[in-house]
């Protein structure tokens, strides 16, 4: 870890130069760059949709194109079986897709990241049972649990965010505690202790920084498979089928016969719409990677 | 492990355990009850080839089972006493005949003579009243049917050919208790008098099952299919084809492609999208039945118990028909039929759907409720129902906004689409809707305590309309501790429920018919269940395999009389004679095939690539 | 759901050989593999008493049924149980391997699930080996020379298929390759696992199952292959930095003969931990791609369960994949021992 080379004791004015030095290094890296492209586009449209996507075109009530109809003047990518264009469909659905898919990350990084710095710093009864816990919860198949668990919650966005964070933090929370053990048999750790640092001090102050770039990587790659885990609960019914995501998109395609119809244009945008933003969270990811750990380069 | 050749070890580690999976697999799926049938025998003798319906079978157990697909193929392999006809009148099966007592307490059934079980037992009234008689005195055998029976006083059989129901009260539909597909199938004595003692863990799978209809079964495997052989001796017809298999396909989708590669010849129900789509393909008949169902909004206007006692946390200002007729006034009909199914439904209003005519009741001129936002919002300002700050008006005797909750079904995409329409509309006439997605079991659990305001709703319903009405009377409200009771949406109404008796003991069918009308008169006023539409059912056949399947002839709308397809449908089919090529349609997805196919040629193309390079190195 | 390359390659690597004995290894793993088990039995168990369902009257639905009916059903499901009463006969029947009784199909769980199983085991059983195969053989010759033309393709189409939706890719392909493609009729079966028309046994019902097969294990494989490939082309780049490798070369060993004999065996002992962590996982990857296909697996069951939701059935299923994970990963550690040279060495 580069950072974790640091001094961590001014950490300031390193860590600025570290983190000039990991955008240049990045920028080195093309596939990571146009990950990064991919995402930003798929974000600011994502953003401005409100400017030019409103109720007169998702209320179907007010809506007055053609039912289920390919492409067309007016309609780029055709529209659905409420005559709503496809395309502002999905422009619109990457908010939800991408919402439920940033905040399942957010509960899943400080979830997982809480428990493996505390199973890490007390190594005692408390780290081990902790890891226990972790150890039971990675046994559990995670497609069911996340299934049975947004079937219990009921459905919708929530339940579906929340069961996706309760099935992904493991892998965060065993990463993060086994770079927790390495930052805290250095030196500087014992120095602090001498100090007179208490442990929330020794965990917030000293170990959480040196941990942070992992936690980074592993939570861009958290969003990928939390994109896709949403669009796979969504399709098998426990998503809210009145709001619009990728998911839904496609549920709805699926069950309402879009297949027979070959109605391509209602079932392919939603797909490489996944595929595109989970590509550029991969991509990013692997780059942020390769680019913080040395031993990678030449990858 | 040597290192020299590790990668081949790999190689044959993959190649075995392919191989010991495979076998594995077919093996386990094969399973104990693999069929007998040989492959020359079928080659020469047809095979009609349907999907089975879209729940599937839940047992074969006929006493315990509730899913459509188990009721269907109950109708090919158990008789009933009474079949039905093209308009769902009661006509002849096991019995040839009937009669009634002057105080229509006893019916008395002749039954046919010299029929035999397919295991060569003969038929006689006896089993009939074996059957009958143990759903109406054994708690588990009543799981399935037990209501049908409720007012059976007693079920003899004096002799072979003479069947005696006597009930404790007249009863005008005893001719509907045993139909085949909505009514109680009648099994051989002497197959469930030994399983009778354990009958809730009895599945009924020995192949062949011992039965007797147009159909016998031969094979059954969960979630794959059922298989039958015709009974050439049946005596209301023998079957056009040799044999018949019934298969599951979870996605209607995946039935489709089936029916179009030449693999199914029959599907009954698909959704509005398939339909259009099929109506071009030239091998395809695609026909709408009426509907023998309903979709539409109940709403909880006073959760109550028997005694009276209120439930749940419906919204007071339901209790107000002011703002249940705003409601229904909101709601455009039309609109839902065209964009929701795709115009094939017919717009609701009655409460019984239009596949059984004789019981149809549509509103007088000038009485139906009109499309009308203008209108709503005039009789809710009248009735001092003000807009607050935010648009939603206020109820002015509890002071609550009117913010309503509308629970809608999670795995139905009909729903879906109208909660997004109803939502729209409500919103300008000032209700706010808050729509929540809930499983059915969730939904019903919901619906039985109270703790809604409004739901979409749907019910299908055989000839009979007994049940389907009786949801609504105050005996189906729930007891005060909140068990029991099937009510639909604590309609309780007394009028309603004197003509409810007075309709389950008027013999004339005119008269009977009349009486319901006056029910489903005071139900629509009361906009309480307000009928959205009767979906058209929708079927495919391929005309270049079957012919016959399809019933009855079209109205001048295009629209064929409900389809008795699990009975009269598949016996009366016939193999079509021309033997005809599958024309394809030529489909609007052409970049769709594109993709595909670019996709297989880069696959193929790397895999061939790959090799090359693999034997390049190998070389080296 | 599993992480692509660092996380999924630490937590392979964090399976620590301890230099123990075999034996009381073992015998510790499996000891915490039944702890595992057994917590998973109790939080399957919470999970699903919570979940609020009155199943009867949608199974009831859309059939006359009288009051006296609702209570009987209610009584054969034992719905009215105080709830320590039902984690009881929960536990016990679970240990005795009766699931419970499906709401639905009105039979026992256990008969249910082993009905499903072998097709399943067919499914999961090819598409792994498949995607092993194709991984692991992409995955060396990539890692062996990574930066190549080969190497960024099969990386770069790896990376695509892994970022596609399962059930999205069954259904492009059904529809491509089950619906027709234009004028060519449609070239495999589009659901279900064999044609009822044709007999039921012999070598002709092995072929048309193979047929039946061919487009959901394709789905699966294409899915899950990638992740191979990454694995083992990183393992194989690690290892290629290894001093012995370069002494194998100073023997004059030709580059392929250093690949095979020194770099794959070493390089497969991640890889393989891996796959099989991986294999208890794909069971339950089944679930979206049974949907799509309607192959009567055990995730199709579970689709089905949802439906309802049958509780008991999805309990069970639930139960079925997590001691299928919980067992994957115990065989996962033994493998381990056996295949690392340097606990063999002992």
């Amino acid at each position: 870890m580069s950072a974790a080379t640091n001094a961590p004791a001014a950490l300031d004015v390193p860590r600025h130069h570290a983190f000039s030095r990991f955008c240049r290094a990045f920028a080195k890296r093309p596939a990571g760059l146009a990950g990064l492209g991919l995402l930003v586009a798929f974000g600011v449209l994502a953003l401005v949709a409100p400017l030019f996507i409103g109720d007169d075109q998702l209320n179907v009530i007010k809506v007055d194109g053609p039912q289920l109809s390919p492409p067309v003047d007016g309609y780029p990518l055709g529209t659905d079986q409420a005559g709503r264009s496809v395309l502002l469909l999905v422009i619109w659905g990457s908010r939800e897709s991408l919402s439920i898919g940033l905040i399942a990350t957010a509960l899943t990084v400080v979830l997982g990241s809480a428990v493996g710095l505390l199973a890490g710093h007390y190594q005692g009864w408390i780290g081990k049972i902790l890891m226990h816990v972790t150890d039971w919860f990675i046994a559990l198949p995670s497609l069911p649990l996340a299934i049975s668990l947004s079937a219990v919650l009921g459905q919708g966005a929530a339940s579906i965010t929340i069961a996706i964070a309760v099935t992904s933090w493991t892998a965060t929370a065993r990463l993060v505690r086994a770079q927790t053990l390495a930052v805290e048999a250095r030196p500087f750790i014992e120095r602090a202790k001498v100090l007179g640092a208490g442990n929330t001090q020794i965990m917030i102050r000293h170990v959480l920084p040196n941990v942070m770039p992992l936690i980074l990587v592993s939570s861009t790659l958290t969003v990928a498979s939390a994109i896709l885990s949403e669009a796979t609960l969504t399709f098998l019914g426990l998503g809210d089928p009145t709001s619009v995501t990728w998911g839904s998109m496609l549920q709805a395609a699926f069950l309402g016969g879009a297949v027979t119809a070959g109605a391509w244009w209602y079932l392919m945008p939603p797909g490489i719409a996944i595929l595109i933003v989970v590509l550029g969270f991969t991509l990013v990811g692997r780059a942020v990677e390769h680019v913080l750990n040395p031993r990678m380069v030449g990858r | 492990m040597g290192t020299g050749n590790s990668r081949h070890k790999l190689a044959a580690l993959a190649a075995c355990a392919l191989s010991g999976s495979l076998l594995a697999g077919t093996a386990l799926a094969a399973g104990p009850a693999a069929s007998a049938a040989s492959a020359s025998a079928a080659s020469q003798e047809t095979t009609l080839r349907v999907k089975m319906s879209g729940s599937g079978v839940d047992t074969l157990n006929p006493f315990l089972a509730f899913f459509d697909g188990a009721y269907d193929v109950f109708a090919a392999i158990y008789p009933t006493l009474n079949s039905l006809d093209e308009t769902g009148k009661p006509g002849p099966y096991l019995a040839d005949s009937w009669t009634q007592s002057d105080d229509k307490l006893t019916w008395t059934f002749k039954i046919r003579d010299g029929l035999k079980w397919s295991d060569g037992t003969p038929l006689t009234a006896e089993d009939a009243a074996w059957t009958l008689n143990l759903i109406t005195t054994d708690a588990v055998a009543g799981t399935a049917n037990g209501s049908l029976v409720s007012n059976f006083e007693s079920v003899t059989a004096p002799d072979a050919t003479t069947l005696v129901i006597k009930t404790k009260e007249p009863q005008a539909n005893v001719t509907y208790v045993s139909v085949p597909r909505s009514g109680i199938p009648i099994v051989p004595k002497h197959i469930w008098e030994s399983q009778a003692e354990h009958l809730k863990d009895y599945k009924n799978d020995t192949f062949p099952v011992v039965g007797y209809g147009p159909w016998t079964l031969t094979d059954y495997k969960p979630e794959q299919y059922a298989k039958f052989d015709a009974n050439k001796d049946f005596i209301l017809g023998k079957p056009g084809f040799d044999h018949m298999v019934q298969q599951s396909f979870k996605s209607v989708d995946a039935a489709v492609a089936a029916l179009r590669s030449g693999q199914l010849d029959y599907i009954n129900g698909v959704n509005p999208t398939q339909f259009k789509a099929l109506q071009a393909d030239k091998s395809l008949l695609t026909i709408q039945e009426v509907g023998n169902g309903w979709t539409g909004l109940e709403i909880n206007y006073n959760a109550r118990t028997r005694t009276g006692k209120k439930i749940g946390t419906g919204h007071p200002a339901l209790g107000d028909p002011v703002l249940r007729h705003a409601i229904a006034l909101a709601t455009d009909r039309q609109t839902l039929v065209n964009k929701v199914r795709d115009g094939l439904a017919v717009v609701g209003a009655g409460y019984l759907p239009p596949a059984w005519p004789q019981w149809v009741w549509k509103p007088a001129p000038g009485e139906e409720t009109p499309f009308d936002l203008d209108q709503a919002n005039k009789i809710l300002d009248d009735a001092g129902y003000t807009k607050g700050g935010d648009g939603v008006r206020v109820d002015p005797k509890s002071g609550k906004p009117l913010e309503l909750r509308l629970g809608i079904h999670s795995d139905d995409t009909d729903d879906a689409g109208i909660s997004n329409y109803l939502k729209g509309w409500l919103e300008t006439i000032g209700v706010k809707l808050k729509i929540q997605t809930l499983s059915m079991s969730a939904l019903n659990s919901d619906l039985a305590k109270g703790d809604w305001d409004l739901l979409m709703d749907g019910w299908t319903t055989g000839p009979d309309p007994t049940f389907l009405l009786g949801i609504q009377t105050c005996a189906a409200l729930p007891k005060d501790d909140g068990t029991a009771g099937n009510t639909d949406s604590f309609f309780c109404d007394k009028d309603y429920d004197e003509l409810f008796k007075k309709q389950l003991t008027t013999f004339d069918l005119d008269e009977r018919a009349k009486t319901v009308g006056e029910m489903q008169s005071i139900l629509y006023k009361a906009d309480v269940n307000q009928m959205h539409f009767n979906a058209n059912h929708l079927d495919v056949v391929r005309t270049d395999t079957v012919t016959g399947v399809i019933i009855g002839q079209p109205d001048a709308q295009g629209m064929y009389p409900a389809q008795s397809y699990a009975f009269w449908g598949y016996l009366k089919a016939t193999p079509a004679t021309a033997k005809v090529t599958a024309a394809k349609e030529e489909s609007g997805g052409s970049a769709l095939w594109i993709g595909g196919a670019v996709l297989l040629v880069v696959l193929v193309g790397g895999g061939i690539a790959l090799k090359r390079r693999s034997g390049a190195d190998d070389r080296e | 759901m599993s992480s692509l390359t660092a996380a999924g390659l630490a937590k392979a690597k964090g399976q620590g050989v301890k230099r123990s004995d075999l034996l009381p290894y073992l015998g510790s793993k499996l000891a915490a593999a039944l702890v595992s088990f057994m917590v998973t039995l109790v939080i399957g168990f919470v999970l699903f008493s919570l979940m609020p369902a009155d199943p009867v009257r949608t199974l009831t639905r859309g059939r006359p049924t009288s009051e006296a009916q609702l209570v009987q059903i209610r009584l054969q499901l034992g719905l009215d149980d105080p709830i320590w009463q039902r984690f009881l006969t929960f536990v016990g029947n679970t240990l005795k391997g009766e699931l419970g009784y499906s709401w639905q199909f009105q039979q026992s769980v256990s008969s249910l699930v082993l009905d499903r199983l072998g097709p399943t085991l067919l499914l999961t059983g090819t598409a792994t080996v498949l995607s092993i195969a194709l991984g692991l053989w992409l995955g060396i010759r990539s890692g062996w020379r990574h930066g190549s033309l080969f190497d960024r393709i099969a990386s770069g189409t790896s990376l695509m298929l892994w970022s596609v939706p399962t059930f999205w890719l069954g259904m492009i392909l059904l529809v491509a390759f089950s619906v027709g493609i234009g004028p060519i009729p449609s070239l495999l079966p589009a659901g279900g696992m064999s044609d009822p028309s044709l007999p039921q046994e012999g070598w002709a019902h092995v072929v048309d199952v193979a047929k039946h097969l061919v487009l959901p294990s394709l789905t699966m494989v294409l899915v899950v292959f990638a992740q191979y490939v990454t694995v083992m082309r990183t393992s194989i780049i690690d290892e290629m930095g290894s001093p012995y490798l370069l002494t194998a070369r100073a023997k004059g060993l030709t580059d392929d003969a250093v690949r095979r004999r020194h770099a794959v065996p070493n390089a497969l002992l991640p890889s393989v931990t891996m796959i099989f962590m991986h294999l208890g996982i794909l069971v339950s990857g089944a679930i979206t791609v049974e949907s799509v296909y309607s192959w009567p697996g055990l995730g199709y069951l579970t689709y089905e369960a949802l439906r309802i939701p049958d509780l008991p059935l999805l309990q069970g299923t639930f139960i079925v994949f997590s001691a299928s994970v919980i067992i994957m990963n115990l065989l996962a550690d033994v493998v381990y021992r056996f295949l690392d040279p340097r606990v063999r060495a002992q």
